[in-house]
């Protein structure tokens, strides 16, 4: 029997950055167009976009009682997994597991995301654009409790106890936007990157604005997405995204057919959507890696059935899976180490308009 | 078991203490202190809270923490060290004491640090009067700040050995010995003994140690270094070259910043920060660390003018150098760059404005546009008192009792949306109008910083007019305030009179001969603080009674 090594995934991320050092960089940093002003932000807030609104339709066997997701730590109905013949962990070896755990997948219609241009049996309707869009991960986890905030729309549980747990010591993510006049409509770069230090909380334990991160000069995590400011949204439709981060939150962020829509807040907060193709194996990992409140074996499951971009070339398998998180980010002033600072905190709003989008103000809600 | 002294004996102490070092008389003059509370020269002073912890620090290491919450001040006069002349303790004051004497007396035993005693037992379980002896001989002298009479350490000797007999533990027994002198008033008052004054027939003066604690809580802001004890001892004290030879090794000092510090924490309101509070919705990025970094920030920045560049004094309201965390940077808007390492505590990075920027000089400062600014609101009047009163020493009228604030307060009337329409409409009640002429327009030039200290342009969505007047002369925005108030010759009266003060623990004569000297010497000098500082620790003014009414315990 196969079993999928985590080094799978990580050794991906490890060829692709040395790619980055070695060949993309150099055009990288020189194919930066010059640009009349640049605003920098940390990221404040990540997580997965939960769309909890409509329970019952969307997970109706789990609501009515006639499925049960599990909110146990423990193994989900005494999960068996074997590896020849001998029984072993099924955290630890969840493709080795048995039986599939058949957790409820989402059956409503709506999901925030973007068109990735999967198929159109795929498709959901996102809330906010009412645009069809692909998001396998929430079809596939949406209806465990973990996901299922109620009050909408909380972090998940397990995302906010690693958010919470690496606010303070982890390094944040940086980004810059770029343009020739951000207070107007007009094609803007959008780069990213780790900074040096962890993030400053404020009185509300949110993140601080207007703080000066100075960014990691090591360019695993630097990124360089093309977009447009119109109307006030800021909209990505194209591009890649590594990031790493830390266990237990994410250990990386790595999407393909990157997406993003992000619009202004009052206080020259940005908030919005990021989405694409991510590693479905290592979206599972995070969850089979921990011992915390959660399903891992069946997220398993259904990643590995819905998964839906790259096939293996061997196994047909797809290695990827459509996804969208919700963000928010706050001004901040962004240096290099040599203490030149590369772009300034703001308040004024991107596009010179205020685009509170309904995933602010939830995320507002929130906060609170 | 309970400490060897009790609040009752305490309060006996103070007398007997009061009656040994100055004479019967100076109960009355004591009482009349309290009336009088400014202009008579006191009897004694309590340490502030810094300065017992600092005290500690220096007669038992630093590693000798002391936690725990101290009586509040009284501010008195303008200043918490006139205040400190009270003797007065409350019950819950005197068991603050005691708890804190208990905690630091349990530390320096402590198996951490009892190699601070300087002598080990020869057994643990039994009472060693040689080693207790070594012990107290030496700590003894530092912490009443005179020598220690054969009587008095035969009798902590004798306790430390009974503690120990009952106990069973050495170290017990010398724990509540330490415990009960550092609640007696010997360390926690800092008693002016008068002596008559050989030079000046009929007049009294200091004796050489209460003139070495006076000095040495005054630039060093902590107990007299066995030099200065030495010199007391020796005589050199009470002639002006030994003086002179004192006062400048003090202040040649790296120490003297303590000093300085603990001269504007006082004057400019500090301890007034423990009822600071924003309101977390409308200010997120005032945090508990902001807090305590903006009075870091405005003593640092003090320190810097004055103590290292030697700058006139009046450029400190005006200066762009000031040190920043990232942090504090965040608050004012400006980019900081600290490169520390993840996970370390963040740096004090020296930082310079923009000639003329709004946020230049220490009235600018978190420290003071914060403190005296409500929870959710600014308040002009607010600041424009505190700068009259810490700054310039000058007096402001409480508000009447049955004065409305209502115009003041309701920040949600469409049609007062800045702070300046509302005290506006507040001052047009003509019970208000007097006093807030005093107050307001130069509380309203600092209306560019809200609440939280926080660098802004408009309020409520409209643009903020931070034009005001001081003295007759206009202006427009902080930078404008700071240059007249710069220019304002109580500025440098007022801080000459506030170091004074703070040494004495009364007000200068004003025209005494001797204050005006200081205060022309402070002129001539370019208003350089560490020299006033250095007039006000030589001159006789410090260690008379202005107003003999004391007797000594000779007499």
């Amino acid at each position: 029997m196969k079993i999928e090594l985590n080094r799978k995934s990580a050794g991906r991320a490890v060829a692709r950055a040395a790619i980055l050092a070695t060949v993309a960089l150099p055009f990288v940093l020189s194919a930066k167009p010059a640009s009349a002003e640049t605003r920098g932000y940390v990221i404040s807030w990540f997580a997965t976009a939960v769309n909890t609104k409509d329970y019952k339709t969307d997970c109706p066997a789990t609501a009515s009682g006639t499925e049960k997701a599990d909110d146990d730590s423990g193994p989900r109905r005494n999960d068996v997994a074997l590896v020849d013949g001998k029984p072993v962990s099924s955290r630890s070896y969840p493709g080795a597991v048995q039986k599939d755990p058949g957790l409820e997948m989402i059956k409503g219609k709506y999901a925030y995301g973007f068109d990735l241009g999967g198929p159109a049996k795929n498709k959901f309707i996102d809330p906010e654009t009412g645009l069809k869009v692909d998001n396998q991960v929430w079809r596939a986890i949406g209806c465990h409790s973990n996901f299922a905030q109620r009050p909408y729309p909380e972090k998940p549980y397990t995302e906010a106890l690693g958010w919470d747990a690496l606010i303070d010591s982890s390094p944040g993510w940086a980004m810059q936007i770029s343009g020739a006049d951000l207070s107007k409509d007009g094609p803007v770069t959008i780069t990213l990157d780790r900074t040096l230090r962890h993030l400053e909380r404020d009185a509300n334990f949110g993140v601080r604005s207007k703080v000066t991160y100075a960014i990691d000069p090591a360019k695993r995590s630097h990124n360089v997405l093309q977009g447009e400011i119109k109307e006030g949204i800021l909209s990505v439709k194209t591009g890649e995204i590594f990031m790493v981060a830390d266990f237990p939150f994410y250990t990386q962020i790595d999407l393909t057919n990157t997406h993003m829509r992000m619009g202004a807040d009052p206080d020259g907060r940005i908030s919005g959507f990021w989405g694409g193709y991510t590693d479905w194996y290592a979206w599972a990992y995070l969850y089979t890696a921990r011992p915390a409140a959660a399903d891992p074996v069946a997220y398993y499951f259904n990643l590995k059935k819905l998964a839906d971009a790259d096939p293996d070339p061997a196994t047909g398998q797809n290695r990827r899976i459509s996804t969208t998180w919700r963000m928010q980010a706050v001004p901040a002033f962004l240096a290099e180490t040599d203490g030149k600072i590369i772009a300034t905190a703001s308040s004024e709003p991107i596009g010179g308009i205020i685009q509170q989008t309904p995933a602010s103000a939830e995320i507002r809600k929130a906060q609170k | 078991m309970k400490s060897i002294y009790g609040k009752k004996l305490f309060a006996l102490m103070i007398g007997a203490s009061a009656i040994a070092y100055a004479g019967p008389s100076a109960m009355a003059a004591s009482a009349q202190a309290a009336a009088e509370p400014v202009k008579t020269f006191p009897t004694s002073l309590r340490l502030s809270p810094s300065q017992y912890k600092q005290s500690i620090a220096d007669v038992f290491g630093e590693s000798v923490e002391v936690n725990g919450r101290f009586e509040p001040e009284l501010r008195d006069g303008g200043l918490l060290a006139i205040g400190a002349r009270t003797t007065n303790v409350t019950d819950g004051g005197f068991q603050a004491y005691d708890e804190i004497a208990r905690e630091v007396s349990a530390e320096i035993v402590d198996p951490q640090h009892r190699t601070l005693m300087g002598c080990t037992p020869k057994s643990d379980k039994k009472r060693d009067d040689s080693c207790a002896r070594s012990f107290f001989s030496r700590v003894g002298p530092l912490l009443y700040r005179r020598p220690f009479s054969r009587n008095e350490l035969d009798d902590v000797v004798k306790a430390a050995g009974q503690g120990a007999d009952k106990l069973n533990d050495f170290y017990s027994g010398v724990r509540l010995t330490l415990a009960g002198m550092l609640i007696s008033p010997e360390f926690l008052l800092r008693f002016k003994k008068m002596e008559p004054d050989p030079a000046h027939r009929g007049q009294d003066r200091l004796d050489a140690y209460s003139k070495a604690t006076a000095l040495s809580y005054f630039l060093w802001n902590t107990t007299p270094d066995q030099e200065l004890l030495d010199a007391a001892k020796s005589g050199e004290l009470n002639s002006r070259e030994g003086l002179e030879k004192q006062v400048d090794r003090l202040l040649a000092s790296p120490r003297v910043a303590d000093g300085v510090r603990g001269l504007f924490a006082d004057m400019m309101g500090f301890s007034e920060f423990e009822h600071v509070s924003k309101e977390a919705a409308f200010f997120p990025n005032y945090t508990s660390t902001i807090k305590q970094q903006s009075q870091e920030q405005t003593l640092r920045t003090i320190v810097d003018h004055v103590v290292k560049r030697r700058a006139d004094y009046r450029d400190l309201f005006t200066t762009p150098n000031t040190f920043l965390t990232i942090d504090l940077a965040a608050l004012y808007g400006v980019p900081l760059v600290d490169t520390t390492d993840n996970g370390q505590p963040q740096r004090w990075i020296k930082y310079t404005y923009p000639e003329k920027d709004p946020r230049s000089g220490i009235l600018a400062q978190a420290g003071f546009t914060t403190l005296w600014s409500p929870a959710g609101r600014t308040s002009p009047t607010g600041r424009g008192k505190a700068l009259r009163e810490m700054i310039l020493c000058q007096i402001v009228p409480p508000p009447p009792g049955n004065v409305a604030f209502n115009f003041v307060e309701d920040t949600t009337n469409p049609n007062l949306k800045t702070t300046r329409d509302r005290i506006t409409a507040h001052r047009s009640e003509a019970m208000c109008a007097g006093c807030h002429k005093l107050t307001d327009p130069q509380g309203l030039a600092l209306e560019n910083f809200d609440s939280a200290g926080q660098l802004r342009q408009r309020e409520n969505g409209v643009v903020i007019d931070a034009s005001g007047e001081f003295n007759g002369v206009k202006f427009d925005g902080p930078y404008g305030l700071a240059q007249a108030v710069r220019n304002d010759p109580a500025v440098t009266s007022c801080v000459a009179q506030r170091a004074f003060e703070y040494e004495t623990g009364y007000t200068p004569p004003k025209n005494d001969p001797q204050w005006k000297q200081i205060q022309d010497s402070f002129a001539a000098s370019k208003y350089d603080v560490v020299a006033l500082l250095r007039q006000i620790a030589l001159s006789d003014l410090s260690y008379t009674s202005p107003t003999k009414t004391l007797t000594t315990a000779s007499k």
